[in-house]
């Protein structure tokens, strides 16, 4: 019994490790030959590079705005996080504790935000924009960041509210204290974790969108990474092995923050967009 | 939860004759912590919105506000070509995902829930197609199949096959971008899909267990009336997001070769920057959006059920 049983864990194993690395392959692929150069490439045909080079990451740093893009992602990334996780925190605070017809509303709105075709807000924005000079200024991106990501954080902050117990904002209620009070002195502390996990989300998010930052920048010093390596894509257009390490540079930051973060995932995304 | 707030409101309830409602704390309360988020849909969708409609039914372009044209826009929009051709290829795009995403999530969801070692690690390891930025995503496919030499051409031509141009080809560029949201999208099903097995009764087995039901029964008769609803909706949603698709065909091909793979957000942004054209770009958008909102109305009403 325990022989066959441990044989069919280990069958399983081989069977989802198996999807998993096929699943994968472009992924793989990409940062493989982010370490071999596009000269490489074409003399070997390999796919694998049979001489492992950093010469495209160099190449990247020195002859590219690589840097320039990254500066912008950064700052697009944090301004926009600043915003959608200071409405997102009362918001969520707002629905974890109190209910009425406001609040019902607000949460459907929220979750008709989520599809809505961003490019009907896009048109009239742009032409908003330009005279203010926003066009190829981070602000424009980082505003209508704090709003698309609105719906998501403010799930995730509110779940986390939930799971705080209200005994103890109903204690300092009655030593005195003010709702709002009660808020800030009591719940707000306790959130660290949530406010942290939803902000990193709402980081990630800003840092791997590609339309928005696309409509509404315009020249090389102001893109963010997606759109600054697009150009990669055309300008260079058989250069790989430059295209493949930014890619995985890029790539980076995304996939450290979201092993931070990915065990808050079922809380937010799933218990929040989808059952409200 | 509920408990909690019925009993913040009872405290509360005591001042409720002596103001009006709207100065009540458990109206006003909320109404303050909502403020900031308002005030920020507003600006960012409410009003661009309403200013959307407006142009749509000007001629209008980027550098020059137009002259009202009623509804002539739509009305050229429904005689062209390129709309209905976004039109089908939403469908298709929308449709291939949903079948493709939906399969495979559920696939992955049920192999992951037996027990085997390492599962957590694999579990994040399936998650990495859904977090790479959408640019590296369609990048690194691109890489796979974009020439002769690339890695599906060398898998063709190590089986004997001849090697084939995806991207020139437009049936073959509209199977690629499938694909391709396909694997952006089957980690979310996935994930969604565990959330909703995991929740399964698993008393309902074991009394089925004991009548002498097969796995296959047991997974066609509990597992998948069980996720019956949940299923649909994951379904609708995942519709909406497929429609509101712009990087994947974009990136891929720019909705190319030949508006083969230009669905109606890609078209409407043609419309709009390339073609300077805001009144027909603002229609199209207009037109998704009803397009979406009826497939919205299903989920609301599927939701409360």
């Amino acid at each position: 019994m325990r022989v066959t049983n441990s044989a069919r864990r280990g069958l399983w194993f081989v069977v989802a490790a198996t999807a998993t690395a096929v699943l994968n392959v472009p992924i793989i692929l990409m940062v493989l030959n982010s370490f071999q150069t596009t000269e490489q490439m074409i003399a070997t045909g390999s796919l694998v590079p049979e001489v492992y080079t950093v010469e495209n990451f160099v190449f990247l740093w020195s002859k590219t705005p690589f840097l320039t893009y990254l500066k912008n992602s950064m700052v697009t990334s944090l301004g926009s996080t600043l915003f959608s996780l200071t409405g997102a925190v009362l918001a969520g605070y707002a629905l974890s504790r109190f209910r009425n017809g406001l609040l019902s509303a607000y949460a459907t709105t929220l979750f008709a935000v989520q599809m809505f075709p961003i490019i009907l807000a896009l048109i009239p924005l742009f032409l908003l924009f330009r005279p203010l000079g926003l066009i190829d200024h981070p602000l424009s991106v980082i505003i209508v960041y704090s709003v698309v990501n609105l719906p998501f954080v403010t799930w995730m902050t509110r779940s986390y509210f939930d799971s705080i117990p209200i005994e103890l904002e109903e204690a300092a209620r009655i030593d005195g204290c003010s709702h709002i009070g009660a808020f800030l002195r009591i719940v707000l502390p306790l959130s660290g974790p949530g406010i942290a996990a939803a902000s990193i989300f709402a980081f990630l998010l800003a840092y791997n969108e590609y339309f928005i930052a696309n409509v509404f920048l315009r020249s090389t010093e102001s893109l963010t990474l997606p759109v600054g390596i697009r150009l990669f894509m055309q300008q260079f257009e058989t250069d790989w092995g430059s295209l493949m390490a930014a890619a995985t540079l890029a790539t980076l930051p995304t996939l450290v923050m979201f092993l931070f973060v990915q065990r808050f995932i079922t809380h937010g995304t799933i218990a929040g967009g989808v059952k409200g | 939860m509920t408990s909690g707030v019925d009993r913040l409101s009872e405290r509360t309830a005591s001042r409720r004759s002596r103001v009006g409602w709207w100065a009540r704390p458990d109206f006003a309360v909320p109404a303050v912590l909502l403020a900031p988020s308002i005030v920020l849909l507003l600006v960012v969708i409410a009003l661009p919105m309403v200013q959307a409609i407006q142009y749509s039914m000007t001629d209008g372009s980027l550098l020059k506000p137009g002259d009202f044209i009623g509804f002539d826009n739509y009305i050229e929009l429904a005689k062209s070509r390129a709309f209905w051709n976004s039109l089908r290829f939403s469908l298709i795009f929308a449709v291939g995902n949903i079948v493709g995403c939906y399969v495979l999530g559920l696939g992955l969801a049920l192999l992951l829930q037996q027990d085997f070692p390492f599962r957590g690690v694999i579990r994040v390891l399936l998650l990495l197609p859904w977090i790479v930025p959408s640019l590296v995503a369609v990048a690194s496919w691109r890489f796979m199949l974009d020439d002769r030499d690339a890695f599906f051409n060398q898998l063709i031509m190590m089986f004997g096959g001849d090697p084939i141009y995806f991207l020139t080809h437009n049936d073959w560029t509209i199977a690629v971008v499938v694909v391709i949201k396909i694997w952006r999208s089957f980690p979310f099903m996935m994930l969604s899909l565990l959330a909703a097995l995991q929740s399964i009764d698993r008393s309902l087995y074991e009394a089925a267990e004991v009548d002498g039901a097969t796995k296959w029964q047991a997974f066609w008769y509990i597992t998948m009336p069980q996720i019956a609803n949940i299923s649909i909706v994951l379904c609708l949603l995942m519709t909406i997001w497929t429609v509101n698709d712009f990087d994947t065909p974009w990136l891929l091909s720019q909705g190319g070769p030949a508006q083969a793979t230009e669905n109606l957000v890609v078209l409407a942004y043609r419309f709009t920057f390339a073609k300077n054209d805001v009144g027909a770009g603002s229609a199209i958008s207009l037109t998704t959006l009803i397009i979406l909102m009826a497939i919205f109305l299903v989920i609301l009403r599927l939701r409360k059920t």
